[in-house]
């Protein structure tokens, strides 16, 4: 699979990547798509062959290209489970997905564990660990934004798709908690990093290709959880959230405690900061940018578009002291969460895909993934409301036992924080506000444009945040 | 009686001054049949525990008894029942249930004599069903004999077999365990003047096994009736028998090497009997009675697991596996020959001392909403009205319970849904006469019902009217024929008591599937797979089956065949609280 070989797939790849679970731009129509890098793994005849490949794509609305990651496997026959893998023929060799194929994921493991150099590619065994040798992997099944395989429940692989110059905030922050000895996350085992030359040209920069970590078997997500409970809620008669069999407060105390100590770990690992008021006027008016986003796209963000700005201008009570900020998970949600035999864990650190790398790895307040996963629990508990109703507004009583839900276990959850935390979120009441807020806002945004019919779940709480200054409800229950 | 007042020695074996008591020998009896060795019965037993004075009376005098149990075993194995434990059935003042043993040779009067009980042990080998009995080896009634001797005579024979003390200050880190009524683990003693030493109830003085000649009457007790030809103990509160200053009094080393004594003593000269502990630990401290993994296990074959069943009930009132999926992750691997023993109730209360306070406020306020069925700490009812009569929950405790990784015990009159009487006394609530007929006395005995021991349970739900043996044998949809079948299909697959165990896990929290697996001698597989729904709600599930592509699924109760697995995960749905036993084979040869 030589260079010239390898262009003799792109037209394929064309017709190939819209249909992929990972391709992030499924809204736009492909115009073409060009090869910016690659990297044999192994020679190109070799059964099977692999090798690494960076793509652009353009778009027929002439707007950014983006870039993906691919790793490609070739042999001169494919049957059974590689068929539904397959890319196009080249030459006299059939292209598929790669990481569908078992002695290529077996592959690559190998070389992790034995440390091992080809080309641009580095195969790097984390310190200290030992990953253990177990046969194929298995393509993680469902909804991802990357692809992940599964070494025999010991390990598992994640390939990052999108092509980003620069170390995947995913990997390093897995690296700095695993110095730490964290048992919040699934220990990290290894990597593949590589290199690539930035958007605008010059020469090639350092690229994280994918991580391999513990895997945590016998695990169920946050969200998932959640659900189950609200869902046993909703069907009883009259009972309050705590008189009910399926009750999530003490997991959702656990959880409190776990990201807690996410966060003291990491800003043990990689240090804590005091943004003066120029730091916090500049997270003010990043907020405030994102509010006038929305409101153009919103109508009932643009109804309330000075309330919303007052609250989320309170992120500037923080002025006096100056915020402390530090490393943090920045895209928290129970979906991001795995309850295990043994406990939470924390996953994906890569923060919000969709935001660029800098903004990613900026330094920012604790409270900003506290925020976030307190929208996460009136996600859960006005999901199935949402979902049955499409549209029309869910019974006034269903709704209040959602929100006790929803109350119920946003307070166990900052009463862990604080257990492990030496401060309680709350206390930064105004802070927090405005941090929430401006993650209801946003997802108000994206539901507008994505899930029509979960737009009530956003709105709601943006009600409830501006205008609820009973400190009974919600973030500011204690 | 914490006033020490002499209580008069009732034993029949009075010592001469200065003299040992003569005790029976077991050559004084006729000896029960016995059943071909085999090696691992007890891996692959359900167990049955059985109350002798509550199960039938043979004499009319209202207690239960041995003649009357014989009576009864033919039911016991069509019920499919492997194994009986009996608790203790020995002369005693019944203080404590018969756990305040008077006499180590000696039958309670009311259940009847030795010769009673080798009849009814040869009677249950000639039906195949073995009989492990409770001894108690920590303490004894404070009218045993030796008891009495020690008091009376601290110079003689046995003025050292329990442990005396002139003030009450030793040992001051053992805890309290019946903190209902007890203050102290010392009680003084104006025959003797001075304290003695007490685990348990003051009327119970634990035996002082640092004189060998305690160790050697408690081996000879042992070996009396396993030559009498029962098939092992279970050894009653066995972490407390030695004490040492500066230790709580538990696990103690010197416990264990006295217990592998006693092991020696089973596979010198009794091969094929057992020993199960019950030791109320943690499964990490619990597993050092299995003895060394080395020697797969050199002290007893089968510990009682005490947390897993709490955690049962946790899991399914919060719908979600992790209790389960938890205590099993922190339970330790056993060696090759041990066995856990594994039960939802028993005669005990429902035992919270391994659960965290959080999870004990959890279960109190779940399970045992009046204060009286509360008990120490714990909660006496039964699995019925534990769980509401609720027959599809019954159903899936019993196939956790017949699945889980252990042999089963179930509690007698389990099998048929009995309830309980909250206003008996002590644990006497669970304890009440077995409902064997809608007729008089529910057919547990036919004297004047004003005599019956302890009082047939009459509510309208779980009265003997509305759940006897006989209306439940009649009626092929009756939950004692759902258990005879369960217990059937048990016994044909010996992955369920050999076998390793495999959680499967899935991105659904609500259901708990594990796989169980054994290879026998002759490289023939034998895989169940296990699937439990802990919520109320119907639920689907993904299951990651690639270790068996190709194979085929079989559900047990009905013998259906499943679609056979293939490459994606395979999608099963459950009803509320539903379950699927399936075994895994081989797809068709081709
Ligand atoms: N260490 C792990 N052990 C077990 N499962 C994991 C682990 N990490 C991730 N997963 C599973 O893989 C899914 C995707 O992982 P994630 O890191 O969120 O990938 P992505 O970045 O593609 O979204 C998760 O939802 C989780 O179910």
């Amino acid at each position: 699979m030589s260079a010239p070989t390898l262009d003799a797939l792109l037209p394929a790849l064309t017709d190939w990547l819209p249909g992929q679970r990972w391709f992030a731009a499924k809204d736009r129509t492909v115009s073409g798509v060009r090869l910016v890098g690659q990297q044999e793994i192994t020679p190109a005849d070799a059964v099977p062959a692999v090798a690494h490949a960076v793509i652009a794509v353009s778009f027929t609305d002439d707007g950014p290209t983006d870039r993906f990651q691919l790793l490609l496997g070739s042999r001169p026959e494919v049957s059974g489970e590689l068929e539904h893998a397959v890319i196009g023929r080249v030459g006299d060799r059939v292209v598929y997905d790669g990481l569908a194929d078992g002695e290529i994921s077996r592959l690559l493991l190998s070389l992790i564990v034995s440390d091992t150099t080809v080309g641009s590619l580095h195969f790097v065994p984390e310190p200290g660990t030992e990953a253990p040798i177990v046969g194929p992997g298995r393509p993680l099944l469902g909804e991802q934004s990357n692809s992940s395989v599964i070494y025999g429940e010991r390990a598992i692989m994640k390939l990052f798709r999108r092509a980003t110059p620069g170390l995947n905030p995913d990997l390093e922050l897995h690296r700095a908690l695993r110095r730490e000895n964290s048992r919040e996350v699934a220990p990290l085992l290894g990597a593949i990093e590589g290199e690539i030359v930035p958007d605008d040209g010059g020469a090639p920069v350092p690229m994280t290709v994918a991580m391999l970590q513990d895997y945590a078997a016998n695990s169920a997500d946050g969200w998932s959880m959640a659900l189950t409970s609200v869902r046993d809620l909703l069907a009883e008669g009259d009972l309050r959230p705590d008189e009910v069999g399926g009750d999530f407060a003490g997991e959702a105390h656990r959880l409190g405690k776990t990201i807690a100590s996410v966060h003291i770990e990491l800003a043990r690992a990689l240090g804590t900061e005091r943004l003066g008021a120029d730091g916090v006027a500049a997270v003010a008016d990043w907020m405030l940018e994102r509010l006038d986003l929305a409101a153009g796209a919103v109508e009932a963000v643009a109804a309330q578009r000075e309330e919303i700005a007052r609250v989320l201008n309170g992120v500037r009570a923080a002025d006096d002291e100056g915020l402390l900020v530090q490393r943090i998970h920045g895209d928290l949600h129970l979906g991001q969460t795995l309850r295990t035999p043994r406990g939470w864990l924390a996953i994906d650190f890569e923060g919000e895909p969709s935001r660029p790398l800098d903004d990613r790895v900026r330094p920012d307040s604790p409270l900003r993934d506290v925020a976030a996963m307190l929208r996460s629990f009136d996600y859960a508990a006005f999901h199935q409301l949402a979902e049955w109703e499409t549209g029309a507004e869910a019974p006034a009583y269903l709704q209040r036992r959602a929100q006790e839900w929803a109350d119920r276990n946003r307070s166990a959850f900052c009463d862990g924080y604080a257990a492990i935390a030496s401060t309680d979120p709350r206390d930064q009441l105004a802070v927090l506000r405005a941090y929430e807020l401006d993650k209801a806002v946003y997802e108000a945004l994206y539901e507008t444009r994505n899930r029509p019919n979960w737009l009530t779940i956003p709105l709601r709480s943006m009600a409830r945040l501006v205008h609820d200054t009973d400190p009974a409800r919600g973030a500011s229950d204690h | 009686m914490n006033d020490g007042t002499p209580s008069a020695p009732t034993s029949t074996h009075v010592a001469e001054p200065g003299h040992e008591v003569v005790e029976p020998s077991a050559e004084d009896f006729r000896r029960a049949r016995q059943l071909p060795v085999e090696d691992d019965w007890y891996k692959r037993a359900v167990f049955y525990e059985v109350l002798v004075r509550a199960f039938a009376d043979s004499n009319r005098d209202g207690f239960g008894d041995l003649r009357g149990l014989t009576d009864k075993l033919d039911y016991l194995a069509w019920l499919g029942v492997d194994c009986l434990w009996l608790p203790p059935f020995y002369d005693s003042p019944l203080r404590d249930g018969g756990y305040d043993i008077r006499d180590y040779r000696k039958v309670l009067p009311e259940f009847g004599t030795v010769e009673d009980f080798v009849e009814f042990v040869d009677q249950a080998h000639a039906r195949g069903i073995r009989v492990i009995t409770d001894l108690v080896m920590n303490h004894t009634s404070d009218q045993h004999v030796w008891f009495q001797e020690s008091r009376r005579d601290p110079d003689g024979p046995y003025g050292d077999f329990y442990v005396w003390s002139d003030d009450d200050t030793r040992y001051p880190d053992a805890r309290i365990i019946f903190v209902d009524t007890e203050a102290s683990n010392w009680t003084y003693d104006y025959v003797r003047g001075q304290f003695f030493w007490h685990r348990f109830f003051s009327h119970q003085p634990d035996l002082n096994f640092d004189n060998p000649a305690v160790c050697e009457a408690m081996i000879d007790a042992l070996r009396f009736w396993l030559d009498l030809g029962i098939d092992g103990f279970r050894l009653d509160a066995v972490p407390y028998l030695f004490e040492r200053d500066g230790t709580n009094g538990e696990n103690l080393p010197e416990t264990h090497a006295f217990l592998k004594r006693c092991r020696k003593v089973i596979d010198d000269e009794y091969p094929g009997r057992i020993l199960l502990a019950e030791a109320n630990q943690w499964p990490a401290d619990v597993v050092e009675y299995f003895g060394d993994p080395e020697a797969g296990g050199d002290e007893c074959h089968m510990a009682f697991h005490f947390p897993l069943m709490p955690r049962i009930f946790m899991a399914v009132r919060r719908e979600s596996r992790f209790p389960i999926s938890e205590i099993l992750a922190q339970t330790p691997e056993i060696p090759h020959n041990a066995q856990w023993g594994i039960f939802l109730r028993n005669h005990d209360e429902l035992t919270l001392e391994m659960v965290t306070d959080d999870e004990r406020d959890y279960m109190y306020a779940e399970y045992a909403k009046d204060p009286r069925m509360k008990a120490n700490i714990g909660i006496r009812r039964r699995l019925a009205p534990l769980l509401d009569n609720d027959r599809n929950q019954l159903e899936l405790f019993t196939a956790l319970l017949l699945s889980l990784p252990g042999s089963p015990v179930i509690y007698y009159g389990d099998e048929i849904g009995m309830g309980d009487n909250i206003w008996l006394g002590d644990r006497d609530g669970v304890r009440s006469p077995m409902q064997w007929t809608p007729d008089r006395n529910a057919g547990f005995s036919s004297c004047d019902p004003g005599r019956l021991n302890l009082p047939i349970v009459m509510d309208p739900v779980y009265g003997y009217q509305a759940v006897n043996v006989e209306a439940q044998s009649n009626s092929s949809a009756s939950l004692l024929h759902w258990n005879r079948r369960m217990i059937e299909i048990r016994r044909q697959h010996p992955a369920f008591g050999l076998g390793d165990f495999h959680e499967l896990g899935g991105s659904n929290s609500s259901v708990l599937s594990y796989v169980r697996q054994t290879v026998d001698a002759d490289g023939h597989r034998d895989v169940v797979l296990c699937v439990n729904n802990m919520s109320r709600f119907p639920q689907p599930v993904e299951l990651d089956l690639i270790a068996w592509k190709d194979w085929t699924l079989t559900e047990l109760t009905g013998g259906v065949p499943f679609p056979p697995i293939g490459e994606l995960p395979y999608l099963l749905t459950l009803p509320g609280h539903g379950f699927y036993w399936f075994s895994i084979q081989p797809g068709q040869e081709r």
